[in-house]
């Protein structure tokens, strides 16, 4: 561990204060609390929010697995385990199931994640209403008289064009029956997931300075019609290299004249489904 | 019969500053009435609607208002969430200038589709259906459901945002200056849809103009207002063809004749 840092990183008032906005935002399931988000030393949009409340709760004993689009060794998910074990020398896994804490950009892992477990998502934008309605006063009066025309009519209108709704990622979801919740820029594939999920989720906005969390067993439901369910994505190939068709698969062109392949987005799933087809 | 007093005005009264809004309003609105608000600019006619639509809060005066479901209540000490909630379903207001009133950047369906998502409708088929219905209703081509509202032209924006209000099945509607900034024959046939849809879906309507022709029209009680005060009321008929007050007369006999 590099001296000079506290554990963690953050001071321990800073994470105090983070934990007792986590805990407003887990009693009150999908509503973004406001905290006094820091200067982390990397740029905002590369998990700021995300790192706070992950040094927030991180522990002496726990094992950490950051992911950036489902993979483990990306630039992100790389750097960001790179600095916890720093700033708090404790071990990392790529290994889903063997993490306590899991950092996540992007996606959700296959594996179900259990109720020892929690999940830490970086958030760009946590305001799911933000491009319909630009001033924060009167988004906060929509969420607070649970105003939520707006966002039916964004997919009214999706539909009406382009005949289905063509939102794909970061899909607004329903928490608990209450707050319209922004899943951050997860596939649609992954908002099933989160409903009913046995871990703790947790995001955090480092830029807007918003926590929010979903608890575990919480009902989330993504918007629909009732004669226009919510669907996933689905495909008609399976991984070229763990052969999966339950997974959220990359779309990778692989040579110069544009021949494709698709692959498992998450590489923990992918590598350990290979091994068992062994 | 007994007619369903919806609205009671006592003593209403709004300042700006030392500046007199209006002054001692008082009226009862009746189920399915017409009331028409006319008066020069500066009259207070424009300060008195935003005080009914609960979009300022007067000074003095009372208003309660009886809704379908909840009995007599006082308006003006309803909480924010009920006010919203009343203009954005049980209430509407068309506002002189349609742009005010509709989403610019979505599509005609989705502008009335909004208004029905606020009562909870959450089927496609029925939100699409709905808008055409209203589209045809107010004498547009329910085939242009799926245009933006720049696409149309004044009179067709104006129609659209009639259509938005009505498509809620509103109590009372406030209408600020329907047809200014309309050509006269787009006027009048817009005049002519409103008419003939009032007095179909029975809906009670507040007008705010300065155009007596609009109000001989449509409306079947009249406010002229004055310097912030009603200088005279009563039956837009009797009112425009035996007007009693100075003021009343001078309107009447300024309309130009062609």
């Amino acid at each position: 561990m590099k001296t000079g840092f506290n554990f963690a990183y953050l001071d321990e008032a800073t994470k105090r204060m983070i934990r007792r906005k986590i805990l407003k935002a887990v009693c009150i399931p999908g509503y973004q609390c406001p905290f006094g988000g820091r200067e982390m030393p990397l740029a905002y949009g590369w998990g700021t929010g995300g790192i706070q409340v992950t040094a927030s709760i991180i522990g002496k004993e726990d094992i950490l697995k950051v992911i950036d689009q489902g993979a483990d060794d990306t630039t992100n998910a790389v750097s960001i385990k790179n600095f916890f074990k720093r700033v708090c020398n404790i071990m990392t896994t790529d290994k889903t199931a063997e993490a306590s804490l899991i950092q996540t950009r992007h996606r959700i892992p296959e594996t179900t994640l259990n109720k020892d477990q929690i999940i830490v998502y970086q958030v760009p934008q946590p305001e799911p209403l933000r491009k319909l309605e630009p001033k924060e006063k009167e988004t906060r009066k929509l969420h607070a008289y649970k105003e939520y025309a707006l966002m039916h009519v964004k997919l009214y209108e999706e539909i009406s064009q382009f005949g289905s709704v063509i939102k794909t990622w970061a899909y607004p979801v329903e928490t608990n029956n209450r707050y319209i919740t922004d899943p951050t820029p997860i596939p649609k594939f992954d908002n099933p997931k989160m409903n009913n999920m046995e871990a703790l989720q947790l995001f955090g906005a480092g830029r807007e300075k918003r926590i929010y969390a979903i608890p575990p067993y919480t009902k989330v439901k993504s918007l629909d019609f009732e004669d226009h369910p919510f669907e996933i994505q689905t495909w008609d190939e399976c991984c070229s290299i763990c052969g999966s068709t339950k997974s959220y698969l990359d779309e990778i062109i692989i040579n110069n004249e544009g021949k494709k392949n698709f692959i498992c987005s998450d590489t923990d799933f992918c590598k350990s489904n290979l091994e068992k087809n062994k | 019969m007994n007619i369903k007093k919806i609205m009671h005005v006592e003593n209403l009264t709004h300042f700006y500053g030392n500046q007199i809004g209006c002054k001692g309003i008082n009226f009862d609105l009746y189920k399915g009435e017409i009331l028409g608000i006319v008066g020069e600019s500066g009259s207070g006619k424009s300060t008195l609607l935003k005080c009914l639509s609960g979009e300022i809060s007067p000074s003095a005066g009372k208003i309660n208002i009886s809704l379908d479901q909840g009995g007599v209540k006082d308006f003006l000490s309803l909480p924010e969430q009920e006010k919203r909630q009343l203009m954005r379903s049980m209430w509407g207001i068309v506002h002189q200038n349609p742009r005010d009133g509709l989403n610019l950047r979505i599509s005609a369906g989705g502008n009335i589709a909004e208004r029905l998502l606020n009562v909870s409708e959450k089927n496609y088929s029925f939100l699409r259906n709905t808008g055409k219905y209203w589209m045809k209703k107010t004498e547009m081509d329910p085939d242009r459901i799926d245009e933006f509202p720049l696409s149309f032209s004044g009179g067709m924006q104006q129609r659209l945002q009639i259509s938005k209000i009505l498509s809620s099945n509103p109590q009372i509607v406030f209408m600020d200056e329907p047809t200014g900034g309309l050509d006269v024959s787009v006027q009048a046939k817009i005049l002519d849809t409103i008419k003939s849809i009032v007095r179909d879906i029975n809906v009670t309507m507040i007008i705010v103009t300065h155009d007596l022709a609009v109000v001989r029209f449509l409306t079947d009680k009249l406010l002229v207002m004055k310097d912030g005060i009603v200088v005279e009321t009563g039956l837009t008929d009797r009112v425009l063809d035996d007007p009693q007050h100075s003021y009343t007369q001078l309107l009447t006999s300024s309309i130009l004749q062609v």
